[in-house]
């Protein structure tokens, strides 16, 4: 029982700290007037994302998160300012009666969300309340499960009978997989728009 | 259990990130900026689903593999975006989204 | 074509009726012809050599010789026709007689004859038995037949098919066809004959119209005279339709054909009273003619069409059979017997019904469709009789089934008073036709046309036409309506000769004898003397076409002068007119051996007879006896006036002159006529001039072509032959021929102090005519306004069909243009609100949602920033507003 309770604090002070270092580097991100920094921020809430995760004992989807999301988009992001960070466009302020309009809107828009997500009625539809279970938050899932949902393979303890649980997320896995190639293809294209334009004029 | 952490933090902070997303491209002028908001806002979505599938039995892989899902939309995104930056960028000499106004009625 | 007419003679006078339509056939054409190419028609050009060809503008006197050909040609066929009808028609009435005695012998041992007509009987078996063994072999029917043949013939050029009649051919079919009798050949002579003269004088007479241009003395312009192309050759064109009119309605076998030739006669008079039209007189003449005539034409149609409701066919023979009773049936002659109670004793009153209209009382309507009559003296209804009377024809029993619509081997009926209009309307036909009171106003002023029109149409044909319908459809008339024809016919011959009296206008003084004698004639054939008033018209058209060109000779003679008081003494420049028209003065007058005596004295003698038996009608022999005197006495006031004592105007007498020989040479036959026509023949005991009774012509029409006869036993003639007398004037005719000779020295006498006044008047001048006038002014200005008819009819008619017009025209533009004025002011008012309602109301709602739209849509276009992070704030509040809107919604649901 006091392990369970020190595993519980702990878990619970944990994820305080992350979440809130999170939802600071989240606000920074949005308040701050360089682009730079702000992208900065950016990777900071990113980590902490993946921060997150882990704690949710995603630990694939955490180590993937910090793989492509802070490794490769990140990288993408930098390189973006990093292409158009010449002086003006470093510091493009916004004036203040947009401000107070967008805060006014976020706080209004987090509000809703907040108290929806509180709410019994979602509560219900979601089942969330009241669910959890110890022996699954204890199980982390690793890449091996989330590997074998993908490939098809029957996963997890409940669904070894289940016949039809083998193709699950074959299909989407391969169909993303194609989209990726068609983005970075499409993105490699639009890119390099400006020297055919050239070539045309 | 009442002192352990349960599903509706995680909800809360995915709201926050979400909404900062959104506070993020409703202020920022730069288009990049604007795309940073749009990461926010999938990160938000993200801790949402990897947290239904730590609470939710249904949604145990089905959550994660959404995440995954979205991760990997998300860099996509940004690389299309960014091309699309780019683009604007050689077309108007400048990442300021305002001055694409074209659509304006 | 030859063998043709050989076979039927009665084609002859079809031929002679052709002649003039094809006459006026060609002058149309030509007269079009030369129309046409006038304007087209330029010096040297091939246009202008048919021109030329055709007469050029002064085409000469070549119509008048086609015309005068034709006409000419005419006469020689009904000449010829007339002489072969002459050796054929005593034949063909002997053999009918032998028929119709045979008939009665065959049917005597079925018969029910009568116990006193035996004796008669054996003498007639005597005569019979002897005919049948003189000619036993002889199959007199067919020969009869084929003698009718030759003078009968018809087509049929109109047929409708009747669904409501059980006789397919009643009431069907329309005939043209042509009946040649005694009356028809007799006047196909005279009527060809006095054509081919007034031709033969119109050549002379219409001279001045071969110029180029005619000055019109009596039309003003402001000019002066007024001037005109010459028209011979149309003249000669409407005489030779006119003929053709004339003729056709002379051989017409049915009503219809009549009637239809009726009307082109009357459509020729109007062009040839009107044919100096420029002349307002002339023009209101030939409407006036033509008008009145329509008065009377009405009438005519209303009894054609009573005639065609009842008997369904127009055919003379058919409509007489019909009405008529025939002469004899399967069981002899046919005789009705009636129980009568007298003295407490049923008697037996037999009635021989030959000939008779026969009345009924028709019965109630029986289930089988006939119904059951009883023959009446005074019935209701005419018995119609089967049209169809060969084979074994039973005659009217004393109770007949009759049915409403007969076939042509049924019995019918039609209302008695209906038969009697039809009479009456034909008779108006004739009225009018005739100028008879109360329509002779238009012949008067139908002396407007050209003298040989006057002489043609107003007294030797067309006028003449009325007194033939009359004759013709004698059989038609029911007493009743006679009784009319007489007293119109009386109050006609007195007013009209008394008008005479005053006129100075020679032709005036013609015309108003014209209807004076036309009078004469309607008033023989009311009071049952068929044939004196048919020889009446016969005689009469010769001599008064003498006297009227003998007129127009006198005017030609003296430029177109027509008023008597500027004549006089003019016998030493004109001796042959003079003389010739002294002919035709005695003639009308009815000195004994000229032809008007021998038809005159007949009417008298009728009209004395009638007055004897009918003693309430005496007016019906007074006043036609005291008129003879009257005519005497104008006739020879017109002759001396224009011929003897001094001239009266030295101007006019000194350009007198005689005529032309085309002018005298008809005057001078016509003259010899007007003496001979009625003249009687030499037999073995000598010529019997002096008897007024002993005309050939009478007794040729009386003989062979009267109608609705009955011969009576003790009525003989000279010859020993009975004489066929008026069924309905029996004893009326017995009368008259026995009081013949009283009354015709009786006339004598009244002729008498005519002329004897005449010469007191103009001759010696014993008595002044001025101080006649001046004693009897009133009377005097009564005759020379005629009677006052003209005003009269103006006052009775004229002007209350203008006034009733102007309250037409008035109600016209009040009421009804008023109404629809309104009407379409109100339409205009309701457009108008109806366009503000429009514009405000439907239109301004369209536009306020057009408006309201474009408002929203501009105020919309300002949402659409085009910045991106506006739609983001939109995108974010959306959320916001969503999410609340269905948590209310959940809300409220959930409650």
């Amino acid at each position: 029982m006091l392990q369970t309770d020190l595993h519980s604090y702990v878990q619970l002070f944990a994820f305080g700290l992350v979440a809130g270092l999170t939802g600071l580097c989240a606000i920074a991100t949005v308040v701050t007037q360089n682009i730079v920094r702000s992208a900065t921020w950016l990777l900071f809430t990113l980590a902490g994302t993946s921060g997150i995760f882990f704690l949710l004992g995603a630990d694939f989807v955490g180590a993937i998160q910090l793989l492509i999301y802070v490794g490769g988009t990140m990288v993408l992001v930098v390189f973006g300012v990093m292409l158009t960070a010449q002086g003006p466009f470093i510091h493009m302020k916004t004036n203040g009666a947009e401000w107070a309009i967008s805060i006014a809107a976020g706080i209004l828009l987090f509000s809703v969300l907040s108290v929806g997500l509180g709410s019994e009625y979602l509560a219900r539809a979601t089942g969330a309340r009241g669910v959890s279970k110890d022996e699954d938050t204890k199980d982390s899932h690793h890449a091996a499960t989330i590997g074998q949902a993908l490939s098809g393979a029957p996963y997890g303890p409940e669904r070894k009978n289940d016949n039809n649980a083998g193709t699950h997320y074959l299909l989407p896995f391969e169909i993303v997989s194609v989209h990726l190639l068609v983005v970075l293809i499409g993105a490699a294209y639009l890119a390099r728009a400006k020297r055919r334009k050239e070539e045309i004029t | 259990m009442s002192d352990e952490v349960h599903l509706y933090p995680y909800l809360v902070l995915g709201a926050l990130l979400f909404t900062c997303g959104v506070v993020c491209m409703a202020t920022k002028r730069n288009a990049i900026g604007i795309l940073i908001g749009v990461e926010l806002v999938l990160n938000g979505a993200n801790i949402n689903f990897v947290a239904f599938s730590k609470y939710n039995a249904v949604f145990q892989v089905e959550g994660m593999i959404f995440a995954l899902f979205v991760i990997v939309l998300a860099a996509g995104e940004a690389a299309v975006a960014l091309a699309i930056v780019l683009n604007f960028y050689n077309n108007h000499a400048t990442v300021d989204v305002d001055g694409a106004d074209e659509l304006k009625g | 074509m030859f063998e043709t007419v050989r076979n039927q003679p009665g084609l002859l006078f079809v031929i002679a009726t052709l002649l003039p339509l094809g006459s006026f056939a060609l002058l149309l054409a030509w007269g079009a012809l030369r129309w046409g190419l006038r304007p087209y028609a330029k010096n040297g050009s091939l246009v202008d050599n048919v021109y030329q060809c055709l007469g050029g503008p002064v085409p000469g006197p070549g119509p008048a010789y086609v015309a005068t050909a034709a006409i000419g040609l005419a006469f020689l066929c009904s000449f010829i026709g007339f002489g072969v009808f002459l050796s054929e028609v005593g034949e063909m009435h002997r053999l009918e007689h032998h028929l119709h005695e045979l008939h009665l012998e065959h049917a005597k041992p079925h018969g029910h004859k009568a116990e006193p007509e035996a004796k008669k009987d054996e003498k007639e078996d005597a005569k019979q038995a002897k005919l049948v063994k003189k000619e036993p072999e002889r199959n007199l029917q067919g020969e009869y037949n084929i003698l009718r043949h030759h003078w009968l013939g018809s087509t049929t050029w109109a047929q409708v098919v009747s669904t409501k009649t059980k006789d397919a051919e009643r009431g069907s079919i329309l005939t043209v066809g042509f009946k040649i009798d005694m009356l028809a050949a007799v006047m196909f002579v005279m009527v060809t004959f006095i054509a081919t003269l007034i031709h033969l004088f119109s050549i002379g007479y219409m001279s001045d119209e071969l110029k180029k241009t005619v000055e019109d003395h009596e039309v003003h312009t402001p000019h002066g005279h007024y001037e005109r192309r010459g028209r011979f050759g149309r003249f000669f064109m409407f005489l030779s339709l006119f003929c053709f009119s004339m003729l056709n309605l002379l051989l017409a076998d049915n009503l219809f054909q009549i009637f239809v030739s009726w009307e082109l006669v009357g459509i020729c008079s109007f062009l040839l009273v009107g044919f100096y039209f420029e002349r307002t007189s002339a023009s209101n003449a030939a409407n006036k003619a033509f008008i009145t005539n329509r008065v009377g034409d009405a009438g005519f149609i209303i009894g054609l069409m009573i005639l065609w409701t009842y008997c369904g066919t127009f055919n003379f023979e058919e409509l007489f059979a019909q009405i008529r009773c025939p002469k004899a049936d399967a069981d002899g002659e046919i005789v009705l017997e009636e129980k009568i109670k007298a003295n407490d004793k049923i008697q037996i009153r037999k009635t021989n019904l030959s000939n008779k209209i026969v009345r009924c009382d028709p019965g109630e309507n029986t289930e089988y469709g006939w119904r059951q009559t009883n023959l009446a003296k005074d019935g209701k209804a005419v018995l119609l009789f089967p049209r169809d009377q060969s084979g074994h024809f039973h005659g009217p029993h004393q109770t007949e089934y009759l049915f409403d619509h007969p076939g042509a081997k049924q019995y019918g009926h039609m209302p008695y008073w209906l038969l009697v209009v039809a009479g009456l309307g034909i008779f108006l036909g004739c009225v009018g036709k005739s100028a008879q009171f109360p329509l002779q106003v238009w012949l008067p002023d139908a002396m407007e046309g050209p003298t040989p029109v006057s002489a043609l149409i107003h007294a030797a044909t067309m006028v003449a036409a009325g007194v033939y319908l009359v004759g013709r459809s004698y059989p038609l008339f029911t007493p009743e309506v006679l009784l009319t024809i007489s007293y119109v016919g009386a109050i006609t011959l007195f007013v009209a000769a008394t008008i005479a009296v005053v006129m100075t206008d020679i032709k005036k003084v013609l015309a108003y004898s014209t209807v004076s004698q036309l009078g004469y004639m309607m008033l023989g054939l009311g009071i049952g003397g068929w044939t004196a008033g048919l020889l009446h018209l016969l005689t009469h058209a010769f001599f008064k076409a003498l006297l009227f060109l003998g007129s127009g000779s006198v005017i030609y003679g003296c430029h177109h002068q027509q008023d008597m008081r500027k004549m006089g003494g003019l016998f030493p420049k004109m001796k042959i007119t003079a003389l010739a028209m002294l002919m035709g003065v005695l003639a009308i007058s009815g000195i004994p051996l000229f032809s008007g005596w021998y038809s005159k004295d007949e009417i008298l003698a009728g009209a004395f007879g009638f007055a004897m038996v009918n003693k309430q009608h005496f007016l019906l022999f007074l006043l036609p006896l005291a008129t003879a005197g009257i005519t005497t006495f104008y006739m020879f006031r017109m002759w001396f006036m224009t011929f003897m004592g001094k001239p009266r105007d030295e101007h006019v007498y000194e350009h007198a002159h005689e005529s032309p020989w085309q002018m005298t040479v008809p005057l001078i036959l016509l003259a010899i006529l007007s003496v001979t026509v009625a003249w009687p023949k030499p037999d073995e005991h000598g010529w019997p001039l002096f008897d007024a009774q002993q005309s050939w012509l009478a007794h040729q029409l009386h003989h062979y072509s009267q109608p609705k006869t009955i011969e009576v036993e003790d009525v003989e003639d000279a010859h020993g032959h009975p004489i066929p007398l008026d069924v309905d004037f029996v004893k009326e005719n017995q009368a008259a021929l026995a009081h013949h000779a009283g009354v015709g020295y009786l006339a004598l006498g009244v002729v008498a102090i005519g002329l004897i006044f005449a010469l007191a008047l103009y001759l010696y001048g014993w008595l002044d005519p001025a101080e006649a006038k001046e004693q009897f002014p009133g009377v005097h200005r009564f005759l020379l306004h005629k009677w006052y008819f003209d005003e009269l009819y103006s006052a009775a008619i004229v002007r209350p069909g203008m006034v009733i017009a102007h309250w037409c025209r008035n109600f016209d533009t009040y009421a009804i243009d008023g109404f629809v004025n309104l009407l379409g002011r109100w339409n205009l008012n309701a457009s108008y609100w109806s366009g503000k309602f429009d514009r405000g109301i439907i239109d301004g709602f369209v536009n306020v949602l057009a408006d309201a739209s474009y408002a929203v849509g501009n105020g919309l276009r300002n949402v659409q920033t085009g910045y991106l992070r506006s739609y983001v704030l939109f995108l974010a509040l959306s959320a916001v507003a969503l999410t609340v809107l269905l948590y209310a919604w959940v809300a409220a649901l959930g409650g």
